[in-house]
């Protein structure tokens, strides 16, 4: 049980700086998901939050303590690799309990919570294997089980489920999520799958180029994305982005698309601001593929559109069919029993009280 | 739709398996010719360490012995009853050379292995600089470094020792295993190491527990590879050592050059093969483990 809070941390390898003035605060008990592209800096993060790489710039407390120079064994920290990172000349037995014996835990004690861990990760029927004869999902139960015997005060995990197959990766991400419940202990991790961040986090950091662009929860992530970037990296198909300018008449705000050939304008009317743009200022409008659909008399402002698919793909739950809007090529999410034909149009509608919109030159959100 | 023409391609497929069959005739025959070739020394020694004398002077190198003698086995490795002076004989420095090489392969190798370790898993600023400077040693002829070494063995008291050349082999093995080990745990990843880092062990802790026990390819190798050079040399053995603590390399030559009276080739042959079986058994033992050493790491498990 821990919190952990990062400052103004900043990281150098050679001339490039990966971290740039990095600050996070972690509850007790959050599960905190660092989320990137590869590359963003987030796995070096998590490197110098468990020590295994020094830190340049700021600093690192855990439990208001700061850490900085103390060895990773020292932090009371846990940590589960991509790689497994298993040790292949130990049996099971002996890598889930390498951690102990170096802390001179009493045999007692180690018998006990290696009892009580490898029961609870179903692995007491593997300990006298070596790793070389387990499957990649009871590797990555060893591991974690190497981890939790442990008992840190933060787990951190970095990436773990990326080398399972994609159904092991779905079960695993299942009982880490129970783990998290039942444990509540501070879990800082690291992966570049949305899915596997959305459904695991309490909340997610997202990073790109060594900065944390938005920190959230997945809900306000989603939905209320701060910056294109953040609005294209989440979500899949990807969010739908239309350039054009923001237009003012009276109190009625519009947006009108780039490309266009009879005067169209989308109403704006609904979309509440943070700070609202001049007349004339060129703006990006965003709205994610599931928002347009067919007319929905209960929503409160929407658009009548009608649209040529120029592609269908069943994904089975449901289809995602593309569409030319205003030169634009966009996605939209609908049912499967829907009819559709390529360049048939369809009269379909899009949900404006969920949209975004960016400022173009700053790709903020406005 | 063109239909297949069958007995066209039983044709090519006829003529396929004849150029096959052809080549592989042909590889088996280039090897064949090749290893009679590398082998025919050998041959030569062992028949001619079997023979009498008489026979030998016979001059009919090739042919088997007519009676298989091993006196000249007995008379290289205990040398003969009865007489003293001028008299050389293996024993003794067949066990100079094992106290040479045991321990100068036992270092260089754990030192290789410490250094590769530190070279590739505590990344330390300039260590790529280091490790070059290791590869240069790699590439220093034997000659260059003759006589500062005799004056270094000289100030440390170690000149014509046992010792002295067990340092001097150590010290010129370290670029070579060091750089064995280097690529070796250049594979191994490192999460391994900082696993164990947070699992509380230190330095050598995970030196010993965690990447020692998976180097045993890359041990076999380095150990072939430094048994091989330590045994066979002659330069550092004539060079640092005479006498009663010259290796056996230095002896054989001895025994070979010094014959007073007659050559006695069957002695020398026996003398020679003696002096190689110790190379020659750490192959058969190892050489599996040799080929598979020297290819680990290029690919990843």
């Amino acid at each position: 049980m821990a919190t952990l809070k990062v400052s103004n941390l900043t990281k150098n390898f050679g001339n490039t700086q990966v971290l740039k003035q990095i600050n996070l605060e972690v509850s007790d008990g959050e599960f905190i998901v660092l989320l990137g592209p590869s590359g963003c800096g987030k796995s070096t993060l998590l490197n110098m939050i468990a020590g295994l790489e020094s830190v340049d710039e700021g600093e690192i407390l855990i439990d208001e303590y700061e850490v900085n120079r103390v060895e990773p064994k020292d932090r009371n920290i846990a940590m589960v690799f991509q790689s497994y990172a298993l040790y292949p000349a130990m049996t099971v037995r002996d890598n889930v309990i390498f951690g102990l014996k170096q802390r001179k835990v009493s045999k007692e004690q180690i018998e006990k919570s290696l009892k009580h861990f490898s029961q609870m990760l179903q692995i007491d029927q593997l300990l006298d294997r070596k790793p070389a004869q387990l499957s990649g999902g009871q590797r990555q139960r060893v591991a974690m089980g190497r981890a939790l015997v442990r008992e840190p005060q933060i787990f951190l995990f970095d990436e773990p489920l990326s080398n399972l197959d994609a159904k092991l990766r779905v079960e695993m991400r299942h009982e880490i999520n129970k783990l998290h419940e039942q444990l509540g202990t501070t879990m800082i991790y690291v992966t570049h799958d949305q899915v596997e961040a959305m459904s695991l986090a309490t909340r997610i950091a997202v990073m790109n180029e060594g900065i944390i662009q938005q920190i959230g929860t997945p809900q306000e992530i989603y939905e209320k994305p701060n910056s294109v970037f953040v609005a294209d990296f989440i979500g899949s198909p990807a969010i739908n982005l239309i350039q054009g300018t923001f237009s003012k008449d009276g109190t009625a705000t519009n947006f009108i698309p780039e490309q266009q050939k009879d005067d169209v304008k989308i109403s704006l009317s609904g979309y509440s601001f943070d700070s609202e743009p001049e007349d004339g200022q060129e703006i990006i409008f965003g709205f994610r593929p599931e928002h347009i659909n067919l007319p929905d008399a209960s929503l409160k402002s929407q658009l009548p559109v009608e649209l040529k698919p120029s592609m269908i793909e069943l994904t089975g739950y449901e289809k995602e069919v593309s569409f030319e809007f205003y030169g634009n090529e966009i996605t939209g999410r609908l049912p499967r029993h829907i009819d559709t034909e390529l360049g048939k149009p369809i009269s379909l509608s899009l949900d404006l009280s969920e949209i975004s919109i960016f400022d173009k030159e700053s790709n903020q959100r406005i | 739709m063109q239909t297949l023409d069958f007995q066209k391609m039983e044709k090519i497929e006829r003529s396929a398996s004849r150029k096959r069959t052809f080549y592989r005739w042909l590889l088996f025959i280039t090897l064949g010719i090749f290893a009679l070739y590398y082998l025919a020394p050998l041959y030569v020694m062992i028949i001619t360490s079997l023979k009498s004398m008489e026979e030998i002077r016979q001059g009919n190198l090739m042919t088997l012995p007519g009676e298989i003698i091993f006196d000249s086995w007995k008379t290289a490795w205990s040398g003969r009853d009865g007489i003293d002076a001028g008299n050389v004989f293996l024993r003794p420095f067949f066990w100079n050379s094992i106290k040479m090489v045991v321990p100068a392969v036992a270092i260089s190798t754990f030192f290789g292995a410490l250094n590769g370790y530190a070279l590739t898993k505590w990344r330390f600023r300039g260590d790529n600089l280091v490790f070059l400077l290791f590869l240069f040693g790699c590439f220093i002829p034997y000659q260059a470094i003759l006589l500062p070494m005799a004056r270094t063995l000289g100030l440390l008291g170690i000149s014509n020792s046992i010792s002295g050349l067990v340092l001097v082999h150590t010290v010129y093995g370290l670029s070579f295993t060091t750089l064995f080990f280097r690529n070796y745990y250049i594979s191994i990843p490192d999460e391994m190491i900082k696993a164990a880092r947070i699992d509380g062990a230190g330095f050598f802790k995970i030196f010993f527990k965690v990447l020692l026990p998976i180097s045993a390819p890359i041990i076999v190798v380095t150990v072939i590879w430094q048994f091989t050079g330590i045994w066979n040399d002659f330069l550092f053995g004539s060079s640092f050592s005479f006498g009663e603590a010259a290796p056996i390399q230095v002896a054989l030559n001895n025994m070979v050059l010094t014959s007073t009276s007659v050559k006695e080739y069957n002695v020398d042959m026996a003398a020679a093969f003696i002096a190689g079986i110790p190379t020659l058994l750490v192959y058969v033992l190892a050489g599996k483990y040799f080929i598979r050493g020297l290819t680990a790491g290029s690919v990843k498990g």
